[in-house]
């Protein structure tokens, strides 16, 4: 499950096209798939849109990692706040109005936003970040699918009358919020530094969303379109899996990797 | 689709100014980022984007007390003003107790030789190799204006939302609000934040001139924003 690449240390072991059609394509396929395979074979499938939501946060981290190199001025949380500010309003918009097409209509909606954001960014602030228009679009995008992918993992459904009384109206729509949002930018966060490294950014990315899908599973155990169980386990494989390729890239990105035993019980003892 | 938009067409201005005295609001409070955290630069030692959150969403709650009790716009704007300014001051108040008795350093703006309210003497009492640190006085006023602005702006937004004619259940409906009121707010924290790249002592502060380009991104962004929400909300 990890995003590896051939591991050299180059700056983009894999190209951001291949990763913007892995978060874009992926994600879409996973929330409709989701969406049928709930219509039509029960509600144990409700799993794969959060496989959807996983591929997004892939992607915007990725995006993240690029955007946030050139150095933003302040924080990297930042950008990622603004990825679920733009996704929130956008998905609201795209699932309310589009029925069937909504996270179409979600997806195409937030990247006009994150267009425009992105071009006055660069045109009015005056950032003077090359990729800046490109990025926060695909930022907002991944952030768009990620809380519809996590919200139709939570529900089987991402219809708007469903989506507005389990998700909304409980509140669940603000632990996406969060939970989306600090995926896509706790990856770059945690990682950057001279050493940062694609493979290892993406790989935490995995496991940020795993936590993610975790989460819309404990969620989903209410609602009566999605079945828990199955969203939980897989959940838990593949942050087992992500987390243990993420530790083997930390030891081969690490100088050296020695035990330091238990703390000393004096504070003399350690002078 | 456009009737909606036409009937709600002052609410859709009212929070796209809602959106903007947000964006403004951030320019006033001080904010020194990771440096200030250290106690090397002047501000309370967070980033942008929290601190607004911070104020701005305790605002939204104090507002949306207010409006279940009265439908007076005065009222709710004063409650979400209110709340911000207290969430900000006592933010302030007590990062300025742990840099003085915590961390051992006086507070101090290195932007400005005397402090424009108190007129007492700054720049002897910045540490060497650092940027300011603490919370002095023009700096905690200019933190409870923006405080103030940032309540002003985010209630005027929840209140426009929330007073859109339509057909949902109330709860799904504050649901609803609520969350686009969140989504426009972190927006317009964001905006400004890039402006004044990560750090900013006050109104005080050369950066602070800088607003007008933040103010125009948030009011282009906002007004999307707005016609996004309204049509999404009007047409439940």
């Amino acid at each position: 499950m990890s995003a590896g690449g051939s591991g050299g240390g180059a700056a983009e072991a894999i190209p951001q096209n291949k990763l913007i059609a892995f978060g874009a394509a992926g994600g879409l396929i996973a929330i409709y798939l989701s969406y049928f395979m709930v219509q039509f074979a029960g509600p144990a499938f409700s799993f794969i849109g959060a496989l959807g939501a996983i591929c997004a946060i892939v992607w915007g981290a990725a995006a993240v990692r690029r955007v946030a190199s050139y150095g933003l001025g302040t924080g990297v949380p930042s950008i990622g706040m603004l990825a679920l500010g733009m996704g929130v309003v956008a998905t609201m918009f795209g699932l309310a109005i589009g029925g069937i097409a909504g996270p179409i209509v979600a997806f195409v909606t937030a990247m006009v936003i994150g267009l425009v954001i992105g071009a006055l960014a660069n045109r009015i602030i005056g950032m003077g970040i090359p990729i800046m228009e490109q990025s926060t679009t695909e930022i907002a995008g991944a952030g768009t699918l990620a809380i519809v992918g996590l919200s139709t993992a939570m529900t089987g459904t991402f219809m708007f009358d469903v989506v507005l009384t389990e998700i909304i109206a409980t509140g669940y729509i603000a632990l996406i919020f969060i939970v989306a949002g600090i995926a896509i930018l706790h990856p770059f966060n945690a990682n950057l530094g001279p050493d940062e490294k694609q493979d290892r950014t993406l790989t935490t990315g995995f496991e940020k969303g795993a936590i993610a899908m975790i989460m819309a599973g404990i969620v989903s155990a209410v609602s009566a379109g999605a079945s828990a169980a199955p969203t939980i386990v897989i959940g838990l494989a593949i942050w087992y899996v992500s987390f243990s390729q993420y530790r083997n890239y930390v030891v081969r990105d690490a100088y050296d990797v020695v035990g330091t035993g238990l703390l000393p019980k004096e504070e003399e003892e350690s002078e | 689709m456009a009737g909606v938009l036409a009937a709600n067409f002052l609410y859709v201005i009212l929070i796209t100014l809602g959106g903007v005295l947000v964006s403004g609001s951030v320019h006033f409070v001080p904010v020194g980022g990771a440096p200030a955290a250290m106690a090397q630069a002047t501000g309370i030692g967070t980033g942008t984007v929290q601190l607004a959150a911070g104020a701005g969403l305790t605002g939204l709650v104090t507002a949306g007390a207010m409006l279940s009790l009265t439908d007076s716009m005065v009222l709710i704007l004063a409650a979400g003003m209110v709340g911000a300014m207290i969430m900000i001051g006592v933010t302030m108040m007590v990062g300025n107790l742990v840099y003085v008795y915590g961390v051992g350093v006086p507070p101090a703006s290195a932007k400005v030789d005397y402090d424009p309210i108190t007129k007492d003497r700054q720049d002897i009492y910045v540490s060497q190799g650092t940027e300011g640190h603490g919370l002095p006085t023009v700096s905690f006023v200019s933190g409870i204006i923006g405080g103030g602005l940032g309540g002003i702006g985010g209630a005027l937004v929840y209140y426009s939302l929330m007073s859109i004619a339509n057909g949902m259940a109330s709860a799904d409906f504050v649901g609803l609000a609520a969350i686009f009121a969140v989504g426009i707010f972190f927006v317009n924290a964001v905006i400004p934040s890039y402006n004044i790249g990560g750090t900013i002592e006050g109104f005080h502060d050369p950066k602070f001139k800088k607003w007008p380009k933040a103010v125009v991104t948030s009011l282009i962004v906002t007004f999307m924003c707005a016609i996004v929400s309204v049509i999404t909300i009007g047409g439940l």
